[in-house]
């Protein structure tokens, strides 16, 4: 754009030094973009890296935490069953003491039932022999008495009961004076 | 520092402070910028090949190597170099592209951290010793890389809008009363095709130009006003080290700020192309 004659013009622009600056200029710009995938390829499998290892830390949390819930689930049933069996053995034990007790109860009835049925049976046997023998020792006085074998069954019947009839009033009257 | 230092010295070698023979402080000149070419191609418009060829083809491998080298054997887990990539492209993006032109200007990443690591390179090399010329305080140098900006601005909106409605958002802005656009225009093309362009490569070049003289500027008044053996007497010789001595401290200071504004530097020439760029894709406003 100078001259070479305005050789102290601070202002001029040389040719050669121009297009030995232009030459320089591109070889660097060549360089730079030779050598530019090299680092944005790095940078970008940084990224990526990067991006993974915050996505696989996010999963890893993700199923922890699916995990812990499960456990503590797991672990509110299994509180939720002990209940449920302690509640379950409560019950049967209350179950089989209630039985056990009616079981008792019966038996220890059915027992007193057969006690007073045997003494009942007893009684009625002691007191059909006592009627027996008292009947035969009654006939035996009357006849010794009377001296008269009251052979007729019939007759000596009448006389037996009317006899005991006697003595049961006679029984009653008593307990009647007593009282 | 010494190259400065020879290349100021040579003028008048043994020149010092407190002197016996009458020479005085000669500042360096803007001849630092025109180094003289070891071998001249003879034609008209042209440097011949000088000390900015050798400084520039430096920093041209740095540059390629730093990229070359870090991103060789990217990594999912990177490396201490690879880091460094990173950093660097994580800086552009989320600093200078994503800011003026959205998630679409990933595309031009590569072409920012070109053009960071370019210009960088080529500050730096103010300030390595031995070579201590900043190849973009040669106007050439920044100018490939401002018009190469300033074509594909034009490329990319006549691509992304068509030759018409890239040059109407140019060159009419939005919401102005018709009859004043006779003078809006002129200034809008003025403003946008000549001006823009101009300045982007100009702020680069002036800024690094200036750093450069007033680094030099600090070292060749340190080595002239270093005369310990004055004629004058001891005391001289003892006041021109303390006098060194603050000039070598500012050197170290305006050395560590220049630093600083080489970076910076870097860094505005492409936001403003970042922006730029960013504009012409977004169309008229």
């Amino acid at each position: 754009m100078y001259l070479a004659a305005e050789q102290e013009n601070v202002l001029r622009i040389h040719w050669d030094e121009f297009t030995f600056g232009l030459i320089a200029f591109l070889i660097i710009l060549a360089v730079v973009y030779k050598m530019w995938p090299r680092l944005t390829k790095a940078l970008d499998e940084r990224a990526d890296q990067i991006e993974g290892g915050i996505a696989r830390a996010q999963k890893a949390e993700a199923e922890a935490e699916e995990i812990r819930q499960q456990y503590r689930e797991k672990l509110e049933e299994a509180h939720r069953e002990y209940a449920q069996e302690l509640e379950k053995a409560k019950e049967q034990r209350a179950a089989i003491i209630a039985e056990a007790r009616e079981e008792a109860q019966v038996e220890a009835r059915r027992i007193v039932d057969a006690a007073h049925a045997q003494i009942e049976a007893d009684r009625q046997q002691a007191v059909a022999q006592l009627r027996h023998e008292i009947g035969a020792l009654s006939t035996e006085l009357a006849s010794r008495i009377v001296g008269e074998v009251l052979s007729d069954s019939a007759a000596q019947n009448r006389v037996i009961d009317r006899f005991l009839e006697e003595l049961e009033q006679s029984e009653s009257t008593q307990q009647a004076e007593v009282r | 520092m010494g190259a400065d230092v020879s290349v100021v010295a040579a003028s008048e070698p043994g020149c010092h402070i407190f002197n016996d023979f009458g020479c005085g402080f000669e500042a360096p000149t803007v001849s630092l910028f025109f180094p003289t070419p070891w071998l001249d191609f003879g034609l008209p418009g042209t440097s011949g090949l000088n000390k900015y060829y050798l400084v520039a083809v430096v920093a041209l491998i740095i540059a390629a190597a730093f990229w070359y080298f870090t991103t060789r054997r990217s990594k999912v887990v990177p490396g201490r170099g690879q880091s460094m990539a990173e950093m660097l492209v994580g800086f552009l993006r989320d600093q200078v592209t994503r800011t003026t032109m959205g998630k679409e200007g990933d595309k031009f990443l590569p072409l920012m951290v070109t053009l960071f690591l370019f210009i960088f390179c080529m500050n730096i090399m103010g300030l390595i010793p031995g070579l201590q010329l900043p190849v973009t305080s040669n106007l050439a140098f920044p100018a490939v890389l401002a018009l190469f900006i300033f074509v594909l601005w034009n490329v990319v909106g006549i691509r992304r809008h068509g030759v018409g409605a890239h040059f109407k958002a140019r060159l009419v802005p939005g919401g102005v009363p018709g009859w004043i656009l006779p003078v809006v225009v002129p200034i809008e093309a003025l403003s946008n095709f000549v001006i823009r362009p101009a300045t982007h490569m100009i702020r680069l070049f002036a800024t690094m130009f200036a750093g450069h003289l007033l680094l030099a500027l600090f070292a060749a008044a340190g080595f002239y006003m270093f005369n310990p053996l004055s004629p004058m007497g001891a005391g001289f010789g003892a006041l021109s080290v303390g006098y060194s001595a603050i000039a070598l401290v500012g050197f170290l200071v305006f050395t560590a700020f220049e630093l600083f504004i080489m970076a910076v530097q870097a860094y505005v020439f492409v936001l403003l192309s970042s922006i730029y760029l960013g504009e012409a894709m977004e169309g008229a406003h």
